[in-house]
């Protein structure tokens, strides 16, 4: 077994491990190496899956594979890691004297991503996804001083333990009919029954809690508005896509559609959260609060390409996991600046944005244009992928549906556009962002312009990933 | 296949049935006086309790048990490694130094930041 291929997880353990160390020992004088410790080595991860992108291995039997579709999927948490570090320095002053534990923590949250991802074992996933959200329970509440960031990690802690033993149960269930955990071979050991729809729809739940798919999102507004921003992104955009990598894996592979048609399931789950999700987003006055919404509803989206299940679809959900990234990104990038500069996230506080600070504006209309599916911008090619899978696999009505609703999403997202430049602020002035944060958002509008353009690029390497299940 | 899952079906019945009937039965057969003081305490036959139950208690104790939880699950890695220790080798030898340093650097941390202490 050739295990310099684990490179990327041992080298983000070793990192989460000594900016451990280094905080205890240098306390805060270590704050700023800390960081760019911690960042180089996400982008020496990023480095490394990219160069070893079309290797493959199988480590121990089938419990951990690494490929093409899990290293994708590596190579967009560290791409989320570093743009949320990039963006949270921003933030650090609200961290009090816990800066390298947030590191630490967010290393600790990739490699859980990581992990999930290159299983292909029920309890390997299992524990990938445990590592995560307990890092996340934490960087959660990390505002001390701040009510609502506590309240949202408790809750958050209580409805993922409650979401964790459902996901186990079901995994239980498909254990005890199939005798493996191993999830290539499971499908040969299955067969039609009761018990086996009970498991895959209780494992289905437990990863709808994860990507707050309606109706397990109840969660996902209070913890989304009261985690500090930057975690509330990451949260979005790295925990979802763990989320859908460890779902795609195990339904494509482990349940075949004659035992169960659970893509009719997904297909089901996928319209309600497209239309529960926008219409609740349309009533939202607080960007933040918005912005979680329509992360439910961007759940939803990618939901109907992995119903599909057919090439178009599955790479409609890579595709669109990544340019989400972006786009998802960008637009907290500008809602955390807004925050540090005038201590809030409602609508009223981005009125004249335009004027203030073109710049951010600018990057905030056109990650919103990206995330409502307009066509220059990226969101409209993922979403052409998705929708076309859907059609492709005979789900018109989800298609219809889709596109009903990403209308609608244009209204609430140009609420925040109109603010930002009909609106009338008292106050005018520039707000300062900082340089890493400035360096985050450059990206994200880039990527999210040079997506949109040219496709094909993002296309063909999702193509590659998603050839280990055609 | 059915048959089995008539078995827990049946047995899903009886746990619903059985306390239904003995507590059915037992509120049939037993006296009813009307309930007196002594009959409403916590408990009725035991020590009388003292204060409240609601009573904030010191977050050290999670600390300390999240502390020993972490060893208690260390000892259950290492006693099959310990069991077949010849035939595993080095290379499993040095992974066990790895997790033990692993663990070593969350006892650590812990140390530090006070989880150990009582105050």
């Amino acid at each position: 077994m050739n295990y310099s291929l684990l490179a990327p997880e041992i080298l983000a353990t070793a990192v989460g491990m000594l900016v451990l160390i280094l905080g205890l020992i240098f306390k805060d004088r270590a704050r700023q190496s800390v960081g760019i410790i911690s960042l180089l080595s996400l982008v020496a991860v990023l480095i490394l899956v990219i160069l070893r992108f079309t290797d493959t291995q199988v480590f121990f039997n089938g419990i951990y594979q690494v490929d093409t579709y899990a290293n994708f999927f590596k190579a967009l948490f560290a791409l989320a890691a570093v743009l949320v570090i990039l963006n949270s320095s921003q933030y650090m002053e609200r961290f009090g004297n816990k800066k390298s534990e947030f590191y630490a923590l967010m290393m600790f949250a990739t490699v859980g991503m990581m992990v999930m991802a290159s299983a292909g074992d029920l309890l390997t996933i299992y524990i990938g996804l445990e590592l995560m959200t307990v890092s996340f329970y934490i960087l959660t509440a990390y505002l001390l001083e701040d009510e609502t960031s506590s309240e949202a990690g408790l809750k958050y802690l209580i409805l993922g333990a409650i979401s964790s033993a459902v996901l186990l149960f079901g995994m239980s269930l498909v254990f005890a009919l199939s005798g493996t955990t191993v999830i290539t071979q499971i499908a040969g050991q299955i067969s039609r029954e009761p018990a086996l729809i009970a498991g895959v729809i209780l494992i289905a739940a437990g990863f709808a809690f994860k990507i707050a798919a309606v109706p397990f999102h109840m969660w996902a507004p209070d913890i989304y508005q009261g985690a500090p921003t930057p975690i509330t992104t990451y949260l979005a955009v790295g925990s979802k896509a763990a989320g859908f990598a460890a779902l795609l894996r195990i339904f494509i592979f482990a349940i075949p559609l004659t035992q169960f048609n659970w893509s009719l399931v997904l297909a089901i789950l996928a319209a309600l959260t497209m239309v529960v999700g926008n219409l609740i987003a349309l009533t939202q006055t607080n960007v933040k609060r918005m912005l979680a919404y329509s992360s439910i509803a961007q759940a939803g989206y990618i939901l109907a390409g992995l119903a599909a299940a057919n090439q178009y679809g599955l790479k409609g959900v890579l595709f669109y996991a990544m340019l989400y990234v972006f786009s998802n990104t960008g637009a907290f990038a500008v809602a955390t600046a807004v925050e540090v500069n005038t201590g809030s996230t409602d609508r009223d506080a981005f009125n004249a944005l335009g004027q203030r600070s073109p710049m951010l504006a600018a990057v905030m209309t056109i990650c919103l244009l990206s995330l409502a599916g307009i066509p220059p911008m990226a969101g409209f090619a993922g979403k052409f992928y998705l929708f076309s899978g859907a059609i492709q696999a005979g789900y018109l009505w989800l298609a219809f549906i889709g596109l009903l609703m990403s209308m609608i999403s244009v209204y609430y997202y140009l609420l925040v556009a109109k603010a930002m430049y009909i609106g009338s602020n008292p106050q005018t002035g520039a707000m300062t962002v900082k340089a890493p944060a400035r360096l985050a958002l450059w990206v994200c509008l880039l990527a999210t312009i040079l997506i949109g353009v040219y496709p094909a690029l993002l296309s063909n390497w999702a193509q590659t990933a998603i050839s280990i299940f055609m | 296949m059915l048959g089995d899952y008539a078995t827990i079906g049946i047995f899903l019945l009886l746990t619903i049935l059985f306390p239904l009937a003995a507590l059915g039965l037992a509120w049939v057969v037993r006296p009813k006086p009307l309930p007196d003081e002594e009959k409403l305490t916590t408990y009725e036959c035991g020590v009388d309790t003292q204060g409240r139950t609601w009573v904030r208690f010191r977050v050290n104790y999670f600390l300390y048990a999240l502390v020993f939880l972490a060893f208690d699950i260390e000892t259950i890695f290492l006693f099959p490694w310990a069991v077949r220790f010849k035939a595993l080798g080095l290379f499993a030898f040095v992974e066990m130094l790895v997790f033990i340093a692993i663990l070593l650097t969350g006892l650590w941390y812990a140390w530090k930041e006070g989880a150990l202490e009582w105050y």
